[in-house]
């Protein structure tokens, strides 16, 4: 670590106090924190490099590093619209803190209020498996895996800003941690009419989209069902009579 | 059946032949389901002519047998068993309780409550 940092850890001025000042001051943070605590003592001075470490000691930390230290900051939201649920799952509670603490941190400098962690019940699963591997069914042994869940809601988010939010989390996606996000988009209304109009856009983006989505496999069975009736062996049965009396008409496979 | 085996090894995990012959049995399984699929359908179709539906179910009959789901087995990764396998880490029980105890396995710990 730069020792500079860790000499002057000790000097920070009472968490608490500042913490509130910080959080009351949120939105204009910079200006706010330069007139907060003892501005004779902590004014900023560039220390030069030929300075003596025990003077050093005395040099205030930039608010923005100091703020690592404390509680992060929030926004308040000013409707109270939810725009993004993000679940994070892990299974070891320092990791998940720490990027639960991360991901509040960067919704504060993105300008989104966010609300959480909400720590949600967490799943527990057990296994009990005897402790041989053959037979002594009397001596088993359990097992269990503990997933802990932290929920981050953003409200009133503009949906771009959320979207720059998720993508900065992904790029900093932090080890055995797994994150979903519900987003919700909110339209004005008449939205019927709104969509009519750009579905023909839409149409070329959408099609590519819906090819992959799962009506691949009953396809291959319609195809083979055509391919196979219109056999030979298939028509010539064709003739004889309807398994059921009244004619029902033969329509293409559906399948439900 | 060695005319549906691959030709060079295409599996990563614990290989024998039982492991090999199962994991053809799931390739085989997943090429013809269409056609498994078509037949059942053709079979249960009662607009369509009865001598048909027969054929239809000969033709199901007649399908090989690795061409069937009911065939295919979960197998250890570790040991390739086929007993006791738990399917949440497609491990059986002794493989799995040796990696959990060595921490192989993620977030599994000895449970006490």
């Amino acid at each position: 670590m730069n020792p500079l940092l860790s000499s002057t850890r000790a000097q920070l001025p009472d968490p608490a106090l500042s913490r509130r000042q910080l959080s009351d001051s949120a939105s204009q943070l910079p200006a706010a924190v330069d007139s907060q605590s003892n501005p004779s003592k902590h004014a900023y001075t560039p220390a030069p490099s030929h300075m003596d470490p025990d003077e050093l000691i005395d040099v205030r930390l930039p608010r923005a590093v100091q703020a690592v230290y404390l509680r992060p900051l929030r926004r308040q939201a000013e409707y109270g619209i939810p725009s993004c649920d993000l679940q994070m799952r892990s299974y070891s509670v320092r990791n998940l803190e720490f990027f639960a603490d991360f991901a509040l941190r960067a919704a504060y400098y993105l300008g989104l209020p966010a609300s959480g962690p909400v720590p949600l019940p967490r799943i527990v699963e057990r296994w009990t498996v005897p402790r041989a591997h053959f037979i002594h069914k009397k001596s088993q042994e359990n097992f269990e895996r503990k997933t802990l869940r932290r929920l981050i809601q953003i409200k009133d988010g503009n949906p771009e800003t959320v979207q720059v939010w998720l993508a900065f989390l992904m790029e900093h996606a932090y080890y055995g941690i797994g994150m979903k996000a519900n987003v919700w988009n909110y339209e004005k209304l008449g939205v019927g009419k709104t969509m009519d109009a750009s579905m023909e856009e839409l149409k070329k983006d959408l099609d590519s989209k819906w090819s992959l989505i799962g009506l691949s496999r009953k396809d291959a069975v319609a195809e083979k069902v055509l391919e196979m009736i219109d056999k030979k062996t298939f028509m010539r049965g064709r003739e004889g009579p309807k398994t059921r009396i009244d004619p029902l008409p033969l329509n293409p496979p559906t399948y439900n | 059946m060695s005319m549906f085996r691959a030709k060079k090894l295409d599996l990563g995990c614990f290989v024998n032949i039982r492991v090999i012959r199962d994991h053809t049995k799931r390739k085989v399984f997943a090429e013809h389901e269409p056609e498994r699929q078509a037949l059942r359908y053709i079979i249960r179709n009662l607009s369509l002519p009865a001598s048909t539906r027969a054929k239809a179910q000969l033709q199901l009959t007649q399908m090989h047998c690795y061409t069937r789901p009911s065939q295919i087995r979960n197998r250890c990764i570790e040991g390739g068993k086929s007993r006791g396998v738990l399917r949440d880490f497609k491990m059986t029980r002794y493989n799995f309780r040796m990696r959990a105890l060595a921490g192989l396995v993620p977030g599994v710990k000895k449970a006490s409550w």
